[in-house]
């Protein structure tokens, strides 16, 4: 069943946009420098461009977060306790394996790892809520 | 824990939104705490209970298989 109310729905809508809105930023930044043709200062300042973008999302998600009741806290606080261990050993297990057998940068980079981080934490959310409902 | 809250809710007819609306919290709060799935903080079982003119264990009760105490008074010795 589903519980929640028009402006809860508003509020996510809201919340997905700003993450898609960075995303794009985020994939145009990154399609940019790998074309490999701008300069120095050019290629640093379209790597920075995503952070005020991503700062803004975080603005609006801290937004959100006080506005939540106690049951959407809790379950932001289980979604969060679920994905921060798995982010842990995720980057230790890349860590050793590095020193181990050695990884591709091209495939195994920051840029490959911060992915999981939503991913697992997207995962802990969905686990959350069923819980709840 | 249990609780009586759906049954204090109908009894006014009231929908699970406007309950939520006079506690201040979402519906999906209210659902989770009459399906058990969610005992609320202290100032949120004192609210419902002020709402309901009822005394907070009179509403909440542990799950021990004891019966609610509707008056909510104590009995010792």
């Amino acid at each position: 069943m589903n519980v929640t109310s028009k402006s809860e729905r508003s509020a996510d809508y809201k919340g997905y946009l700003g993450f898609f809105a960075w995303a794009a930023f985020y994939f145009a930044a990154r399609g940019l420098l790998e074309l490999d043709t701008l300069g120095w200062w050019t290629r640093f300042a379209v790597a920075i461009v995503p952070v005020p973008v991503f700062a803004w999302v975080l603005w609006n998600v801290s937004k959100g977060i006080a506005q939540m009741d106690e049951l959407q806290r809790r379950i932001q606080l289980e979604a969060l306790a679920f994905a921060f261990p798995l982010t842990v050993l995720l980057l230790m297990t890349l860590g050793l394996l590095e020193l181990a057998i050695g990884l591709n940068p091209a495939d195994w980079s920051y840029r490959h790892v911060w992915p999981f981080v939503f991913l697992f934490y997207f995962a802990g959310l969905a686990r959350a809520k069923r819980r709840y409902e | 824990m249990r609780n009586r809250l759906k049954v204090l809710r109908a009894e006014r007819d009231w929908s699970q939104a406007q309950l939520a609306d006079a506690v201040s919290v979402s519906r999906q709060t209210i659902n989770a705490i009459e399906t058990g799935k969610y005992d609320p903080s202290l100032p949120l079982a004192l609210k419902i209970g002020r709402l309901f003119n009822q005394p907070v264990e009179a509403i909440f009760f542990l799950d021990d298989g004891a019966s609610p105490n509707p008056t909510g008074a104590h009995h010792v010795g």
